[in-house]
């Protein structure tokens, strides 16, 4: 059927590809220790790129009723003069990955909810207060054909589960995410972590702001990396938005600091030899001990940039938007951050003033392209003599990446997978933060 | 179509079930600075299930009409799980059943406008920052055609479209390794004129974007500021507008005995309702994903919680009544509650009246991103001026807010006499709304925590 397609394109264009994703998808939410919601879905959808003389076209649909239509909005989008200087890879022998477990079709909603159950009221009896739960189950199906002879598919499997600790009066809570490619259950690590930072962050404290240590979790160290994102991201060194431009072997963190992108590694879901564009993946190093290393290409960029992609050429759209319906660009999916040489609760141990930043609000606003940041703590915990005394409100932690990164306290010695990658926790020493009196 | 869509449903045995299929159409032109990025005409559609079985309520999105007994199997069982297992039983508020087909009226019908001239149109625009050198853009042109049809097994039977149209996009400027950015966006749901004649528009931010780059960094601190209409209603929408609605809150007992009805929560001139029925408006909307007819909501009425925002669901739970406000953001999703245009309701100070009564603070415009915990939220501004015995001074960049929202209901001092809501929209919960829409009048707050860089 899409070979098929691909040879009707073909008589129209030079070079065509075809992306077709499939997924069924479970979510259970579980509000106050009870069930609230189970929400399924099935979806499937295909999107066609062809390029003819030097041009760059563009269409999807979800239901492939008539293959002409899709070919024609593709043909008919070419006259937006979309240039491109890139061809589509030819088919390689990619490695084969262990990204799916089969067990997963067995686990069934029913599981899954008494799973939530007993999170909840564990957590609940622990702490005293308000659990919240999700969890989630899916199965991907994704082929990526080109007319180069790529023909690559990849099935995945994805269960997590996740709770939240949350402080009386308000969203704020301590969180806790877990990821793999079966189900998996949330242990009683995971439950003490929790239990921990809650219980002694109950009091609600009002120090004085200034400067001081700030230890990022691996749930909120997302704020400073989403800036490091942006200014390696190939799309904004072409457009010279990134002020990290030239600055490729040069120092700019903590050499205590190694980032790198692994789509390769199978121990977690979502794995990939390819990206969403049939280029093969590889390990790329972004800051190696301080030393920024790499930018992160996708084939429009790469051409854009006389260079080669580094296969990060994913259909991701900001909130969430549909794969099919958005053109690949320069992502990295498959973050990680160097673990270190502390204990997490030795890294609390070295605070002797400071916040721990559980819960970051306002993470996408200021001025990204610059580095900075400036967060409200959603909580922000508040630390004195290397013990947690209470939690703080209306008060944020603001920064510059650029300095904040510099000043490496120590890091933990695990990570975990959260929002943007797999990271430890990390503290800063002289970091800015405000207080209401 | 309604006849499918019965056909769909009439299997299931359960208490209560409705369909929604969507088919939308997306115009999209993107500009990275004169490249064009993309440029296209698609669409897509799917099907969209709720089911309620013994006060268990589940949902299922699919996009085959063939996979159709197979997703109503799921939702019925889903359901079925959550009732034995759940400790509350859903109910749905009555409601009129509708028969009503709704296509809105439009000054100037977007599918008529040739892709062609849309191009040229936002190459016109995007021409007028790019006449400096030290510019940089991304805008777009993108429209959405929604043609929804949603029939519920209590015989409603409702096709609405919502149509909307926008270019948005940001502008960024740059001095040495100094880098600034201000957001810019026309559009709406009345058709393709709202994109005409706007060059002043894109003068006036490009005017701002150059200016940034000699701004001062604000220095942190606590101040009394005037904020601008936009600022004003990410305030309304962000800290306050998302506990009105009845979802977030409806299984969190502390909010909730927070947010009860009668509580006086704001100063005595503080008056903010949603009102998804201003003709005109982009947040406009008959009736919302459930058939039910938007209403025009109260949330606070001179400083006391009068409503709240409400699914059929959540209006059953709190005994409030049905207020037509969820939605959902497109073919695949389950409708949740949304705000539709929220704002405070104007009151009697000029601009200068407020500027007068400020005295030193700051006055600040335009929003870049917001996100709130409950009681506290966060977000930042595109720029804003310092103002010293009533007079505006220099520019001043940088400026993240935070607060808390019950104090800064209090707070809230003075309230302005002009009115404007906004022409773009973009509320992710979950799930995306491009039709959220907020604004209302300057107003003036004591004791903002303003955190610099």
């Amino acid at each position: 059927m899409l070979d098929k397609l691909i040879d009707m394109a073909k008589k129209y264009t030079d070079e065509v590809e075809i992306y077709q994703i499939d997924y069924s998808v479970s979510n259970i939410s579980f509000e106050n220790g009870s069930l609230k919601d189970i929400e399924s879905s099935i979806q499937s959808g295909i999107s066609l790129r062809i390029i003819k003389d030097g041009k760059l076209g563009f269409s999807y649909t979800k239901n492939l009723i008539d293959p002409e239509i899709l070919i024609q909005n593709a043909i008919h989008s070419l006259k937006g003069d979309v240039k491109v200087e890139f061809s589509f890879p030819e088919r390689k022998d990619i490695k084969i990955l262990n990204t799916y477990d089969p067990e997963i079709e067995n686990l069934t909603n029913t599981q899954m909810v008494e799973e939530g159950k007993r999170i909840s009221e564990i957590l609940s009896q622990k702490t005293g207060t308000q659990i919240n739960v999700g969890l989630h189950k899916a199965v991907t199906n994704l082929r990526i054909l080109n007319s180069k002879g790529v023909d690559y598919s990849v099935k995945t499997s994805v269960y997590y589960s996740h709770a939240e600790a949350m402080y009386p009066g308000s969203y704020s809570a301590i969180f806790r995410l877990v990821l793999d490619k079966k189900f998996k259950e949330f242990s009683q690590e995971d439950i003490d972590y929790i239990t921990f930072l809650y219980n002694n962050s109950k009091k609600e404290v009002k120090p004085k702001g200034g400067k001081m240590k700030v230890l990022f979790l691996p749930s909120t160290m997302y704020v400073l990396i989403w800036r490091l994102i942006f200014a390696t991201n190939g799309k904004n060194v072409y457009e010279k938005t990134t002020p990290l431009l030239g600055k490729l072997g040069e120092k700019i963190f903590d050499t205590s600091i190694t980032i790198y992108d692994d789509p390769l590694n199978d121990n977690l879901p979502n794995a990939r030899s390819f990206d969403d564009e049939g280029v093969e993946c590889k390990l790329l190093p972004i800051v190696e001990k301080g030393i920024l290393k790499n930018f992160y290409y996708d084939l429009y960029y790469a051409g854009k940039m006389a260079t080669n992609s580094t296969g990060h050429g994913y259909r991701v759209g900001d909130w969430g938007q549909e794969s099919i319906r958005v053109r690949p660009s320069p992502s990295l999916e498959h973050l990680y951050m160097q673990t270190g040489d502390k204990n997490f609760y030795d890294l609390i141990k070295l605070i002797d003033k400071g916040i721990i930043v559980a819960g970051a609000l306002g993470a996408h606003s200021g001025n990204i392209p610059n580095g900075d940041f400036s967060i409200g703590l959603s909580p922000g915990l508040y630390v004195e003599k290397g013990e947690i005394v209470g939690h703080v409100k209306d008060s944020m932690v603001a920064g510059n990446i650029y300095e904040v990164m510099k000043n490496v306290v120590g890091i933990e010695n695990r990570a975990y997978v959260y929002n943007m990658g797999i990271f430890p926790s990390v503290l800063f020493d002289n970091v800015s933060v405000a207080i209401k009196e | 179509m309604f006849d499918v869509l019965r056909g769909i449903i009439s299997k299931v045995p359960a208490d209560y079930v409705d369909i929604r299929y969507e088919k939308m159409w997306e115009t999209k032109i993107v500009m990275n600075k004169r490249e064009i990025y993309q440029l296209g005409e698609n669409s897509g559609d799917g099907y969209v299930v709720r089911v309620l079985k013994d006060g268990g309520f589940s949902s299922i999105a699919f996009t085959k009409l063939e996979d159709a007994d197979k997703a109503l199997k799921i939702a019925l069982e889903n359901a079925i799980l959550i009732s034995k297992n759940s400790k509350k039983k859903v109910k749905l508020a009555e409601v009129e059943v509708v028969k009503d087909i709704f296509i809105p009226p439009l000054n100037e019908d977007p599918r008529k406008v040739t892709i062609d001239e849309k191009l040229e149109l936002l190459k016109h625009y995007n021409e007028i920052p790019l006449r400096f050198e030290n510019i940089t853009t991304n805008l777009h042109y993108w429209e959405v055609i929604r043609e929804k049809y949603f029939v519920s097994s209590e015989g409603t039977e409702i096709r609405e479209d919502l149509i909307t149209c926008e270019i948005r996009g940001s502008l960024v400027s740059f001095e040495g390794s100094l880098v600034q950015n201000v957001r810019v966006g026309i559009g709406g749901s009345t058709g393709f004129h709202k994109l005409r004649n706007r060059e002043d528009v894109f003068e006036k931010k490009t005017k701002i974007v150059l200016d940034l780059l000699k701004a001062e960094p604000v220095k942190a601190g606590v101040y009394n500021v005037i904020l601008n209409p936009d600022m004003a209603g990410v305030f309304t929408h962000e800290a306050f507008g998302h506990f009105s609605e009845a979802d977030l809150i409806e299984d969190n007992p502390s909010m909730r005995e927070k947010m009860k009805i009668g509580a006086k929560l704001g100063n005595d001139i503080l008056t903010i309702i949603d009102d998804p029925t201003m003709p005109g408006q982009l947040g406009f909307y008959k009736y919302d994903d459930e058939g039910v007819r938007a209403r025009r909501t109260y949330l606070l009425k001179d400083g006391v919680l009068s409503g709240r925002l409400h699914s059929r669901r959540t209006s059953a739970e709190f005994g409030e009544p049905v207020t037509g406000h969820c939605v959902a953001e497109d073919y695949r999703y389950a409708p949740i509650v949304r705000m539709g245009n929220i704002f405070i309701e104007p009151k009697d100070m000029t601009f200068e009246e407020l500027l007068e009564k400020l005295g030193n603070g700051l006055y600040i415009l335009d929003a870049k991103g917001g996100q709130t915990s409950g009681e506290n939220f966060t977000f930042g501004a595109q720029y804003g001026f310092e103002v010293k015995n009533g007079k505006i001074g220099k520019m001043i960049r940088d400026i993240n807010i935070s607060g808390n929202l019950y104090q800064t209901l209090k707070d809230i001092v003075g309230v302005g006499n002009d009115f404007e809501l906004g022409e773009v929209g973009g509320c992710g919960k979950g799930q995306l709304n491009i039709r959220s829409c907020h604004g209302g009048p300057h107003i003036l707050v004591k004791n903002v925590v303003i955190g610099g860089v």
